[in-house]
């Protein structure tokens, strides 16, 4: 009996082994391709850039660095969150923490770097896109670090404070996205940005909170006030209805208006669709993670709405 | 004249560099240097963004306020770079908010006058713009506070410089690489400075200072990680060396050429029971007489040993000669190691040998001698005499362990291994008589540790002793390992086996009341082995017996 596993080996010869260990590195390889794009924040990289992309259209901006200073602010910001908060993270996120304590010394240089390359590409965009660039940084020291708590105040941790701590998020990259390509361009502000701001802050407020759902327990133990610790799960997806009806509602507004193009309203109203679609399955799907991932991404469709309209016309 | 285009280029590279390695600098807080390191990145990076938004300006008052905004970072360099260079080195004690906040002082009024210049003309006189190869600059007339800004800048350069200057010369050679890296992290942008200033750059009058600081930066980053700038810092040094100085077991005396006392720790002078402050500067044989007179005549010995009057306290003392780097000698150190509690140890042995070797077994023989003349056919007489034996053998046993930790400290010479093995079968023959032991031999040649005559005296007579086989049998086998240099010895019966617990009290190397060995031989082997640097392993020999297998290093002939 022994014997028997070498001898079908042997049947099946080296060229099908070879295969399959081909196949089986190709796997790994993917496999950890995808970890590298999930768990160091990258895919929120690119989504950041993306959005600008959208923005940029939108605004018929002319084509500009911005999408990459975002980008690579983006991840830098997203991996010293992700570094910062190793210790809080590793009950609710237990592989994606595992890959951030495996490479954190890594991510961190790439972060330096990325942020590094950002801050100097933004200078050739102008003062107000290199302030721009330092504004999520400075963001990130409010929202991550204990300096309050040091000073002795009463201010807490931004991120302690129930619906503060969302709407400095949503704030802090509704303006850069739709600030860093018209500071690029030295682009009017127009009402055509206010909405795309406003649209931006609530889309991304939604987004924010998606994620408080999975983390009611561990936010509850930890003394953070998130919207599902104080009023409950279900409470939340009707508020968070609310908002992205809001969103709606603002679009409608701005296309009645003229503020927006029929194909702008409609890619734009795209993005909200994939997002109430989220809102609907929180707290009645298992794949908590994967509703938080599916929000974060989509705004992506938005773009490849847009971008197809527009080809098309 | 550099191509604008390049001039820009290198600047948008100095702020990638100096924001990516300030960062990184930030990361390794709170090693020392790690802050100020971060502060003076920061400070190029601002002065470098200020630079290309000068040239990109239009009109003279936006070109001029970019110069005079710059001032806040130009103005942190310095300060950063001496605080970075005093606490990279180990001089914490310049590295204290006072002493930052009396540097910065000249510093905040640049950074002030700088910034509102506009409103006073402290720092620049005049400001015109010029056409330089069809470029639009803009030129300005240095004022007062330009020139005490660079004086100032240039002073505290020079000032930080003077630490790393001492780590070039540290025998440590990593740390002189990183300090290289270091000064030409300081040297590049002070040149760049002194050129532009000396108006040798063709840069269309822009300050190409922070270029400099890109080399820096990079010098900086390949510090961090190629020579570990962070990673192995020199800051702990001057203070190690002190602690361990102090701290250090045995009491030392530092002589300088002369003879006169320059250094003493802690522990000498609790040994000498002497005050520093009363023998620091004074002449060895005057401050410590009774020192001297062992070091400077020496007794015929090889030793030199410090008895106190009292004869509580002993001391071992040595003494070597400090040379410089060029072989002369500067001094001499005396080191006083407290060997009291060891000859206290050693007396005591010397009278537990005398109880163990004449007291036990006389009066073992002389119960021998009155159970004899007990007349009851030898029942109770049999049973005492069986008793005293057994306390004559563990008796012999105590003197063997004795004997062991005695040769421990005493010379030891090297044995032939054959002659061992054969005295060690010559025991195991006297206990069993009618026990076989096949033994090929060893050649004479290889030596081992004499202390191992105890050990294998100790292996093969328990194995004849305690086997109960009506045909006992012990089989040694001889390998010499050239590799290692070392010879294994592998002893197997066909005896009873050793008991697992008592094999694993052995391995564990202590006992408990509740768990003990049986008696003292196999520790008397684990003991030897373990004191000549060897190592021994028991295991069960198929189908009854042990199997001790001995590895020790093999000692060379005595010549």
């Amino acid at each position: 009996m022994a014997s028997q596993p070498s001898t079908q080996s042997r049947s099946t010869g080296p060229t099908a082994l070879r295969n399959r260990s081909t196949v089986a590195r190709a796997r790994t390889v993917l496999e950890r391709l995808r970890n590298a794009l999930l768990y160091s924040s990258t895919y929120l990289a690119l989504v950041a850039a993306a959005e600008v992309a959208l923005v940029m259209i939108v605004l018929s901006l002319p084509v500009n660095l911005s999408p990459l200073v975002v980008g690579l602010v983006t991840f830098a910001v997203y991996v010293n969150d992700r570094l910062a908060d190793l210790e809080t993270d590793a009950a609710v996120a237990p592989n994606r923490t595992a890959f951030v304590r495996r490479h954190q010394r890594v991510l961190y240089v790439a972060g330096a770097l990325a942020y590094g390359v950002a801050v100097a590409v933004a200078v050739t965009g102008g003062p107000l896109a290199f302030g721009l660039t330092l504004l999520p940084g400075a963001f990130w020291v409010l929202y991550a670090l204990d300096y309050f708590a040091a000073l002795g105040s009463r201010v807490r941790r931004l991120k302690e404070v129930l619906i503060v701590n969302s709407a400095v998020v949503a704030l802090a990259w509704s303006v850069t996205i739709v600030g860093m390509p018209m500071a690029f361009t030295n682009a009017p502000v127009t009402p055509t940005a206010g909405v795309l701001f406003g649209y931006l802050f609530l889309a991304t407020f939604v987004n924010a909170e998606i994620p408080n759902v999975p983390d009611v327990e561990s936010d509850a133990s930890a003394g953070v006030a998130t919207l599902p610790v104080v009023v409950g799960v279900r409470r939340t997806r009707q508020s968070l209805y609310g908002v992205a009806l809001l969103t709606l509602g603002l679009l409608a507004y701005a296309f009645l208006q003229g503020f927006l193009s029929t194909a702008a309203t409609l890619a734009l109203a795209v993005g909200i669709g994939c997002l109430l679609g989220t809102v609907a399955f929180l707290g009645r799907s298992d794949a908590e993670r994967r509703l938080a991932l599916s929000a974060e991404l989509s705004r992506v469709p938005a773009l490849g709405v847009l971008v197809f309209i527009t080809l098309g016309i | 004249m550099i191509p604008l285009t390049v001039l820009k280029a290198a600047l948008i590279c100095t702020v990638a560099i100096g924001m990516t390695g300030g960062l990184i600098a930030w990361r390794e807080r709170p090693t020392p240097g790690s802050v100020p390191l971060a502060v003076l990145l920061a400070g190029q990076c601002w002065w470098s963004v200020t630079l290309l938004f000068r040239i990109d300006a239009t009109g003279i008052a936006a070109k001029a306020f970019w110069v005079d905004v710059s001032w806040v970072g130009i103005a942190v360099i310095p300060v950063a770079w001496l605080f970075f260079s005093l606490e990279y080195s180990g001089h914490h004690e310049y590295v204290q908010s006072r002493y930052v906040a009396v540097a910065s002082i000249v510093p905040l009024c640049i950074a002030v006058i700088g910034a509102t210049n506009v409103a006073h003309d402290l720092m620049y006189v005049g400001s015109t713009l010029v056409d330089i190869n069809g470029v639009t600059m803009l030129e300005r007339t240095p004022g007062p506070w330009f020139w005490i800004a660079a004086g100032y800048t240039y002073l505290l350069g020079l000032l930080g410089t003077i630490p790393l200057l001492e780590l070039i010369t540290s025998d440590v050679l990593a740390f002189r690489a990183q300090s290289v890296a270091l000064i030409v992290g300081l040297v590049v942008p002070w040149l760049t400075n002194a050129l532009y200033l000396l108006d040798a750059l063709p840069t269309y009058g822009v300050d190409p200072t922070p270029i400099g600081f890109a080399v820096s930066g990079v010098a900086y980053l390949g510090a961090l990680t190629r020579f570990r700038l962070f990673g192995t810092n020199p800051a702990p040094i001057r203070y190690a060396r002190r602690l361990a100085f102090d701290r250090m077991e045995e009491g030392a005396i530092v002589l300088d050429s002369n003879g006169y006392v320059v250094e003493l720790n802690d522990r000498a002078a609790a040994f000498l029971r002497a005050d520093p402050n009363d023998v620091l500067g004074r002449a060895f044989p005057d401050a410590f007489p009774q020192v001297a007179a062992v070091v400077d005549e020496p007794e015929p010995t090889d030793r030199m040993v410090l008895r106190e009057d009292d004869g509580t306290r002993a001391y071992d003392v040595s003494e070597c000669s400090i040379v410089d780097r060029t072989g002369r000698t500067i001094g001499r150190s005396i080191t006083l190691h407290d060997v009291s509690d060891h000859l206290r140890r050693q007396r005591r042995l010397t009278v537990l040998n005398r109880v163990f070797r004449h007291n036990v077994r006389t009066t073992t023989q002389l119960i021998l001698g009155h159970a004899e003349e007990i007349d009851d056919d030898g029942r109770v007489a049999d049973r005492i005499a069986g008793h005293a034996l057994e306390i004559e053998e563990l008796s012999e046993k105590v003197r063997r362990a004795i004997d062991l930790f005695d040769r421990d400290r005493t010379d030891r010479r090297p044995l032939s291994l054959d002659s061992i093995l054969r005295d060690g079968i010559a025991s195991a023959r006297d206990a069993r008589p009618d026990v076989t032991v096949d033994y090929d031999g060893v050649p004479s040649d290889v030596y081992v540790d004499g202390l191992l005559t105890v050990v294998f005296e100790d292996l093969l007579e328990n194995a004849a002793e305690h086997n109960v086989d009506p045909d006992p049998h012990i089989r040694i086998d001889v390998e010499i390992e050239t590799d290692d240099d070392a010879v294994r010895v592998v002893v197997a019966d066909n005896g009873p086996g050793i008991d697992d617990e008592e094999l694993a009290v052995l391995e564990e190397g202590t006992e408990t009341p509740l768990r003990h060995g049986s008696g003292l031989g196999l520790s008397l082997i684990t003991w030897g082995v373990d004191i000549v640097g060897g190592r021994v392993e028991f295991a069960d020999a198929d189908p009854t017996g042990t199997v001790v297998t001995v590895h020790v290093p093999i000692r060379p002939r005595p010549s």
